[in-house]
């Protein structure tokens, strides 16, 4: 990574290698934890043995290798997605406060995944393909609408796009909710909520695939464009005058990123808090270039997620907690906090 | 997707909790009036204690099984009005319902209840005296008008067939018709004897009902008359640990608790064989007994709330968990 940097960060890229092994360390001793405990605890053992294929077929297999495994991942990834796509929206508004969700995307999910629940598309009780296919196209809405408001006139620019993401979000959970209000039955009231506030509990080994190759190549593609988003830091005459087009390259990066988050949502409903978290943490840690700043974005996200799904589904069990709920309860403090750490003048 | 249970069980802590101190006549009568025998009649309900100086006149019920109730004592005369039926009622009890002013298809408003001026209302569950509609009990209270919740719903729980007795004999106190409750309840006792007969030295099936839900499941509990009859049927519910009548469970505890037989409780627009595929189709479940002999029973909702079609289900029931042992005797 620090090949050819300046002699001055040597100090730099071992903390970043401190602090990516830590996380990745972390992040595997939250994954272990969350196969061993829950609504059924299971022998630390018996998870080591089923997940090394020594243990022959039980129940206590079954739980960890096919319930709590894909659960776990869908974690990793969702969160690391997340988090990827907040810390790249924030350069991309040149706004600290924006998260994959401040645009529109994650009214949009849920009012598609409300219309499928209002109108029974799919019918009864297998909502695998019908509920997540609602929330996507639903997120590709937000998304269309956005890109044309705040297109209109040629340019794209940030206050521009956030104006717009703000605007179309009201519009559309206002809808969902006159959708629930007119249409649906009170049970579905729940199911909504879910979408609204994220969960991890559909999570099954055929429906990681997809998240899992989308969050490689979403976050390989952004990875790839770090040195031009670094240029967005600057400033938008600053980024034009060192030869960056930035209406194109936000637009671009706008649909990529919020591509990514339409199926991280339709995957786990709208996760909150993570996309803005996860980022201003790793800021934190190892500062604002975006070579090093997604991936440990990325574990940040992940490691958050997963600790938080593990909170979710063992507080209150047998019943799940919407996970969104735990990210913002332990999220906010921990926001405010580091808010008032920073000495005054320095932006957010 | 349809879950009325879940909204249903939340709700009883909540409607009931100003009602405990209520404790007086509804509906006085003139002291002039000679009482019946049998009357005064006071009664405690669900904690809310109630005196009758005669039958109660003008009734409304509202829930599928305590109309039925009413309707299996005969008391269709005393009837105003009904309302909210889960399918349909009784084959046998058809005629005398449809003498009977449908109010709403699911709970009237508070106007529509009041219109019919009833001087009594029976409820099956506790979301029919929702308060925050109007329908509180102690609402209906200061209005004159009396009111009786199935016992499966009070807050104590853990119904049992001797409550289901016991709910069949305060309504044929209350509306002085003890005879017909005891000849229903001695029928009633000799089907549940037959069943316990043939079942005689057939060990039990672990058993998890399957309500609905697809994050969690959405199972019956220790705390309904749905544990009973899966125990008066030869079954032991794999949650009854589980403190409601109706609860969630996660698809790991179905795992680890192994049940042999899968009853479904059919209701609602998702169908059987939706539930089935959902089930089936899991890949988590793939090595629970009941999935890999594909051994399902199904039971209609309406069966299994407290009722009158509950001596009967436990036998329809054990058929379907001991088909072996319950070729009929008879």
């Amino acid at each position: 990574m620090g090949k050819g940097a300046p002699s001055a960060s040597a100090a730099g890229t071992s903390r970043y290698v401190l602090v990516v092994a830590g996380l990745v360390l972390a992040l595997a001793l939250a994954g272990l934890a969350s196969l061993a405990l829950g609504s059924v605890r299971i022998p630390p053992g018996q998870v080591l043995d089923a997940l090394t294929g020594r243990a022959g077929p039980s129940p206590y297999r079954t739980i960890v290798l096919d319930v709590r495994l894909p659960r776990v991942l869908l974690g990793v990834v969702v969160g690391a997605g997340l988090a990827v796509v907040g810390a790249v929206l924030q350069a991309l508004v040149n706004n600290r406060l924006a998260d994959p969700f401040l645009l529109g995307i994650s009214s949009g999910a849920s009012a598609g995944a409300v219309l499928v629940l209002v109108l029974g598309v799919g019918g009864g009780v297998t909502t695998t393909i019908a509920l997540p296919g609602g929330a996507f196209a639903g997120a590709l809405l937000a998304l269309v609408l956005v890109y044309g408001l705040a297109r209109r006139g040629g340019t794209m620019t940030g206050p521009r796009l956030v104006l717009a993401g703000v605007a179309v979000s009201y519009i559309l959970s206002a809808l969902a909710t006159l959708l629930l209000v007119v249409a649906g039955r009170p049970e579905q009231f729940q199911e909504a909520l879910y979408w609204s506030l994220g969960g991890l509990g559909s999570a099954r080994w055929d429906t990681l695939a997809l998240p899992a190759a989308v969050l490689v190549l979403g976050v390989g593609a952004l990875l790839a464009l770090a040195r031009p988003l670094d240029l967005l830091l600057v400033g938008e005459e600053g980024a034009t005058v060192l030869g960056l087009d930035t209406a194109r390259f936000r637009a671009a990066v706008f649909v990529l990123a919020s591509l990514v988050t339409a199926v991280m949502v339709a995957a786990s409903g709208a996760v909150g808090f993570i996309g803005l978290m996860a980022p201003h943490a790793a800021r934190l840690a190892v500062g604002a270039p975006h070579r090093r700043l997604l991936p440990v974005a990325a574990l940040g996200g992940a490691l958050a997620l997963v600790l938080a799904d593990l909170g979710a589904r063992t507080v209150a069990a047998p019943q799940d907690i919407p996970v969104g709920v735990l990210t913002a309860l332990t999220g906010g403090p921990l926001f405010l906090w580091l808010m008032r750490r920073r000495p005054e003048g320095t932006p957010l | 997707m349809t879950r009325p249970r879940r909204a249903r069980a939340l709700l009883p802590a909540l409607a009931l909790a100003p009602l405990l101190a209520a404790c007086s006549a509804p509906a006085e009568q003139p002291s002039a009036a000679k009482p019946a025998p049998g009357f005064p009649y006071t009664v405690d309900n669900c904690g809310v204690k109630s005196t009758y100086q005669a039958p109660p006149k003008r009734v409304v019920t509202m829930n599928q099984h305590v109309t039925e109730v009413m309707l299996a004592l005969g008391l269709e005369k005393s009837l105003v009005g009904t309302a909210y039926l889960d399918d349909a009622v009784l084959p046998a009890y058809k005629k005398a319902y449809d003498t009977v002013p449908v109010l709403a298809k699911e709970y009237p408003s508070k106007e529509a209840l009041l219109a019919a001026n009833p001087d009594f209302v029976y409820g099956g569950y506790a979301s029919a005296f929702d308060a925050k509609d109007g329908r509180g009990r102690d609402d209906l209270k200061r209005s004159g008008i009396g009111s009786r919740l199935n016992i499966e719903y009070c807050p104590s729980g853990s119904p049992t067939l001797d409550d289901l007795y016991r709910e069949v004999r305060e309504v044929g106190r209350t509306f002085d018709v003890p005879g017909r409750a005891e000849a229903w309840t001695r029928e009633a006792r000799a089907t549940v004897t037959a069943t316990e007969k043939r079942l005689k030295g057939t060990p039990p099936v672990s058993v998890f009902v399957y309500d609905s839900g697809d994050k969690t499941a959405f199972t019956a509990g220790g705390k309904g008359i749905g544990n009973e009859l899966i125990t008066r049927a030869g079954g032991r519910n794999v949650f009854a640990d589980l403190d409601k009548s109706f609860g969630d469970a996660t698809w790991e505890q179905v795992v680890d608790r192994r049940p042999d037989v899968i009853v479904i409780y059919d209701y609602g627009s998702t169908t059987v064989e939706q539930k089935k595929k959902r089930l089936l189709d899991d890949p988590v479940l793939k090595d629970v007994p009941a999935i890999k002999n594909r051994r399902f029973a199904v039971m209609p909702l309406s069966d299994v709330v407290l009722g009158v079609r509950v001596p009967a289900a436990v036998d329809k029931l054990a058929a379907q968990l001991h088909p072996a042992a319950s070729r009929p005797a008879r």
